[in-house]
């Protein structure tokens, strides 16, 4: 089968070059460029065929579904492409043996489990790189959101923006743990302004905060807790009195000023 | 194997360098606290930072020394304790119950040590 489709590929690669371009699945794609890439998948398609072994569709669907994710290719457009192949070929098998009915079973039914093997695992590879791609994404956009600032010689601030969850706090937790170490903080001052919704899990872990923060010789000041979220705070019963607390983010730093002896000083202009 | 405890004017500094049995950890509050008693020191610095692990015997003991410490006179820093270290003591609940004193290194500890003892003193002359 596969000597069969080697020996007509150039009529067939072709017809599918061709098919792909009227459906729309090759636009902004140079001839030059479509001609090199499809002949080689269709080389990796013939030779799979061949030996009936799946790793070079294997690695070479990683390499086109890797740029297709980076490109924001459409599923349609890689799948489409395999589709279209693999109706080709079916129709070209019929058309070959039609009067031949013995022989036409016997070749489809070796021809579809290969067929639809290689469409799965370049479906199955498009789906893992995507989710890898939105994997990723999500880590840098955790960490891009958790800056821990050093404002002045031993003070740290950490502004939280948007909701806190447990994967995040324990993100926020480490990194404010190593910032401490690696500045050598005295005071770190933590201001929730940014934070829409404290309930019991943010309020725990900020304790938490607090109390691993103090193991390490920093004091923490809270800022920012809305009028709302103080009410939720004072409701859930948890023991805050160990937090030193502070209107805003202004006031916070006033504070840590104070305890570190800092005096700012407004030189005449 | 004995533990060093150094002194330093009226400080005692002892410094963790491996993991201990808890053998060795209930002889090594002995020893502190006879060596506070000797030389009438007044301030103690714990320093573990080479600890990768502090289990709850080891947290606890630490407790102990410190309060012990206090009725014979000597204020306790504990200092070096790792971030992951500070994150299990936290996970523990050692800490709520916890009134040791920390310090980040050796030196903020001593530093620490002096505003304590400064303080104490301020207060009873006044």
């Amino acid at each position: 089968m596969s000597a069969l489709f080697e020996d007509h590929a150039d009529q067939l690669k072709g017809q599918w070059i061709t098919e792909m371009r009227e459906s729309g699945l090759l636009e902004q794609m140079s001839d030059v460029e479509t001609e090199a890439r499809y002949t080689a998948l269709y080389n990796t398609v013939v030779s799979t065929f061949r030996t009936g072994e799946f790793e070079d569709v294997e690695k070479y669907a990683k390499i086109i579904t890797e740029e297709a994710v980076m490109h924001d290719m459409s599923v349609e457009r890689i799948i489409g492409g395999i589709l279209k192949l693999r109706d080709i070929y079916e129709r070209f098998i019929f058309s070959k043996y039609r009067d031949d009915e013995e022989k036409l079973y016997q070749l489809l039914d070796s021809y579809e489990p290969i067929a639809n093997n290689i469409l799965t695992i370049v479906t199955m590879a498009f789906v893992e790189e995507r989710e890898r791609v939105i994997h990723e994404q999500q880590r840098a956009m955790m960490s891009l959101s958790t800056p821990v600032l050093q404002i002045r010689e031993e003070i740290l601030v950490l502004p939280l923006i948007g909701t806190v969850d447990s994967e995040r706090a324990e993100q926020i937790l480490e990194e404010l743990l190593d910032r401490i170490v690696e500045v050598e903080a005295s005071v770190v001052i933590i201001d929730l302004t940014g934070v829409p919704i404290i309930d019991s899990l943010v309020a725990n872990h900020m304790i938490k905060t607090v109390h691993a923060a103090k193991m390490l010789g920093a004091d923490t000041i809270i800022t920012g807790i809305s009028p709302a979220n103080a009410q939720t705070l004072a409701g859930l019963g948890i023991d805050i009195s160990m937090l030193i607390t502070k209107n805003n983010l202004r006031a916070g730093l006033w504070h840590a000023d104070k305890m570190l002896g800092f005096k700012v000083r407004i030189e005449d202009r | 194997m004995d533990i060093p405890i150094l002194k330093i004017e009226d400080f005692l500094v002892v410094t963790i360098q491996s993991e201990l049995s808890d053998d060795e950890i209930s002889k090594l509050q002995e020893d502190i606290l006879l060596r506070i008693k000797d030389v009438g020191a007044t301030g103690l610095i714990i320093d573990i930072t080479a600890l990768d692990i502090v289990d709850s015997f080891m947290g606890r003991t630490l407790s102990n020394v410190a309060a012990t410490a206090e009725l014979l006179g000597a204020k306790t820093v504990v200092v070096g304790i790792r971030p992951a270290v500070a994150v299990t003591l936290v996970e523990l609940g050692i800490r709520v119950k916890w009134n040791v004193n920390t310090a980040l290194n050796l030196e903020r500890g001593r530093k620490l040590l002096k505003q304590l003892i400064g303080a104490e003193q301020r207060g009873g002359v006044s």
